[in-house]
């Protein structure tokens, strides 16, 4: 447990939430730099929309309490969400309004003035590549088109803090590309707080990833230190032709594992001697065609810690 | 503003859903040209009604020859006797017969002076038709208190006394039609909130610096707006489909102001207490028919048993469409109706207050 301190942009302090006898949050310790893009990876169910509510004041903890910008979500609510802008995972739109008239309710309802409300809805609309489409009612847009919206509708108000809770959920590649490029953008200005359960989105966005699980935080850090500091073994992949019975048995007196299949050979263990295999390979007379290190994923990384695959 | 911003959004979502506005004012007027169609010009019905003058003065014989004569649907038969009209009657030759007792002249010269004094007609007539006979008996109830409000003559010469007001069936269904349309807010009030609160717009929105009560008074608001709407309409609808607008307009429209800002809190009741639109629908008609029976707006209240009547008046409609009747038809103003008036004013607060503190619960997480 950490003590306040207001320089954060978020801060939670031992933040929990139970439905009944299930616990969503579980005492979740979280501190969130300000300028910093962070992501809550995890699975569907390890809470990461639970934490967004209670962050955003949607959902009041069951213990602990969080602190935007100095400002605690328990005692000044209204604060927070004066200076808060969230996207919610559910695409939710007045589909009877166009894109700029959902725009503009949520910038009216922040006071944002009339002559700035409409440079900025036109601005963001624009580069969310919903421009020309501003005055159709949104019940007409696509999917990822109302997902843009959805995002952009959390900046209108230029707020400090920016919650986006699986900003790219169901979304095909291009459109999912299409939208990272605009939050790498948005990076240099906001705090934001994503939640992912997008291992390659965590890894391609973040600054800092925690990764979440059973409504805790089992690791923290960037995706570099997650991905070296964590994983307890290294694994090689070999393509060979002529690889014997002889030759695999000879690896795996000095390695842990070695797996064939066809002609890929996979060895793993804590220390890989990149050189000395190469070599016993050759005396034993495989012919080598490739050999690399395997760079380790978040998948790994999630694997190694809870046991699970992180399943898409 | 808030308010303002979150009530725009709600009328716009409404009044760009053809099927939502047709609903809330298509409904209503259908009704109001089907009755307006089956009870008006050629095809009006002629109810043969027995007239028997016991009382025998200038009054009673200006009330016969006159007043009776000037409804249209009415085909007076004067008779001298009870027992030949009883005859008459039981062979179908007549709908009802009126027996206008000694002390009828004497009754309406008192009101005319302003002294109010119960003026008693017996009527007997046909229980085998239901319907009409409740009819009869508004039509008669209309036309005598029509007659007993025309001013008093000077001379008691034979002078024809004229009958403002000829009613027909337009003037006695015009006014429970719009009550009819207002009750129909009750579900669209309730969708509306429903709606917003199961696809997560209103959660959406509490994100947002959004009080609990900027909802419910953006929704409000909204309602209000198409409640005027809906009020405009139906009251030229019916005018123009041949009612009489003898009162206050101003006053009429207030009625049904208030009864329409009553049926917007039974909605925000009702969306309380659901939690999706397949629960609000059902529970919000559930209200509204039983509502519009009670009311008087398709058949007389009077008809109905003591229990029932009481019941019906511990809801606003029937007090709006008596008031509304009262003000339309026979001209009366607040005096007559304040009681009616005033029940509405603090059933509408009531149950906004109800509504208020429901949804603000409903809101809590």
């Amino acid at each position: 447990m950490t003590s306040p301190n207001d320089d954060l942009a978020v801060q939670t302090l031992n933040l929990a939430r139970k439905f009944g006898d299930l616990v969503a949050v579980d005492g979740v310790d979280l501190n969130i730099k300000q300028g910093e893009l962070f992501a809550l990876l995890g699975p569907n169910g390890a809470g990461k929309t639970t934490t967004i509510n209670m962050l955003c004041c949607l959902l009041k903890p069951t213990g602990g309490t969080a602190r935007i910008m100095g400002h605690d979500i328990l005692k000044q609510p209204y604060r927070v969400k004066d200076i808060i802008g969230v996207s919610p995972q559910e695409t939710v739109l007045s589909e009877r309004l166009n894109s700029r008239e959902n725009l503009e309710l949520i910038g009216r309802i922040h006071g944002v003035g009339a002559t700035e409300l409409k440079t900025r809805s036109q601005e963001l609309l624009a580069t969310m590549g919903l421009g020309a489409r501003a005055k159709d009612q949104v019940r007409k847009f696509s999917g990822g088109m109302k997902r843009r919206l959805n995002i952009i509708m959390a900046l209108i108000h230029d707020p400090q803090v920016v919650f986006l809770d699986e900003p790219t959920l169901g979304l095909d590649p291009q459109a999912r590309r299409a939208i990272w490029e605009y939050i790498i953008r948005l990076k240099k200005e906001k705090t934001i707080l994503l939640t992912t359960h997008y291992m390659d989105e965590a890894d391609f966005l973040a600054d800092r990833i925690g990764i979440m699980d059973e409504g805790k935080i089992v690791a923290l850090g960037t995706s570099h230190e997650l991905k070296n500091n964590l994983l307890e073994k290294q694994t090689m992949v070999i393509q060979a032709q002529d690889i014997t019975e002889a030759a695999i048995e000879k690896v795996r007196t000095k390695y842990a594992e070695a797996e064939v299949t066809g002609d890929t050979l996979v060895i793993s263990d804590k220390q890989l001697g990149f050189q000395e295999i190469v070599g016993l390979l050759h005396q034993a007379g495989v012919a080598v065609r490739s050999a690399y290190m395997k760079e380790p994923t978040l998948e790994d990384v999630f694997l190694q810690i809870t046991g699970k695959e992180l399943r898409e | 503003m808030r308010l303002l911003a979150l009530a725009s959004r709600n009328l716009k979502e409404i009044y760009r859903d053809p099927l939502a506005l047709g609903f809330l004012l298509g409904f209503p007027l259908v009704f109001m040209l089907l009755f307006g169609a089956i009870f008006s010009g050629d095809t009006l019905p002629e109810f043969t009604v027995g007239v028997i003058d016991e009382d025998n003065t200038m009054m009673s014989q200006a009330f016969v020859d006159q007043a009776l004569p000037m409804v249209p649907v009415l085909e007076i038969a004067t008779y001298d006797d009870t027992g030949t009209a009883l005859k008459d009657l039981k062979f179908g030759e007549l709908k009802a017969y009126i027996v206008i007792p000694p002390g009828f002249g004497q009754q309406v010269s008192s009101n005319w002076q302003g002294t109010k004094a119960d003026i008693l007609l017996q009527m007997t007539y046909d229980e085998s038709d239901v319907m009409i006979s409740e009819q009869l008996i508004t039509i008669i109830n209309d036309v005598t208190l029509a007659f007993a409000r025309v001013e008093m003559p000077v001379t008691v010469d034979a002078k024809p006394i004229h009958v403002e007001n000829q009613i027909d069936y337009i003037d006695f269904i015009g006014p429970g039609i719009i009550i009819f349309g207002l009750l129909i807010l009750i579900p669209t009030s309730a969708r509306t909130i429903v709606r917003d609160k199961e696809k997560g717009m209103l959660s959406r929105l509490l994100t947002t610096p959004t009080h609990p009560l900027d909802f419910i008074l953006g929704y409000s608001l909204s309602n209000v707006a198409i409640t005027i709407a809906q009020i405009i309409i139906f009251i030229f609808g019916a005018w123009a489909m041949g009612m009489d607008i003898i009162g206050n307009l101003g006053l009429a429209f207030l009625v049904f102001f208030l009864t329409g800002l009553c049926s917007i809190g039974i909605g925000m009741v009702i969306a309380s207490l659901s939690r999706s639109e397949n629960q609000a629908e059902p529970l919000a008609w559930l209200f509204a028919m039983p509502l519009a029976m009670l009311s008087g707006c398709w058949f007389s209240i009077e008809m109905m048993p003591s229990y029932i009547r009481t019941v019906a008046y511990a809801f606003p409609y029937a007090h709006a469409i008596d008031a509304s009747r009262g003000i339309l038809i026979r001209g009366v103003g607040l005096e007559a109706v304040g009681a009616d008036f005033l029940f509405l004013a603090g059933w509408a607060v009531a149950i906004f207050a109800i509504g208020v503190v429901l949804f603000r619960r409903s809101m809590r997480s």
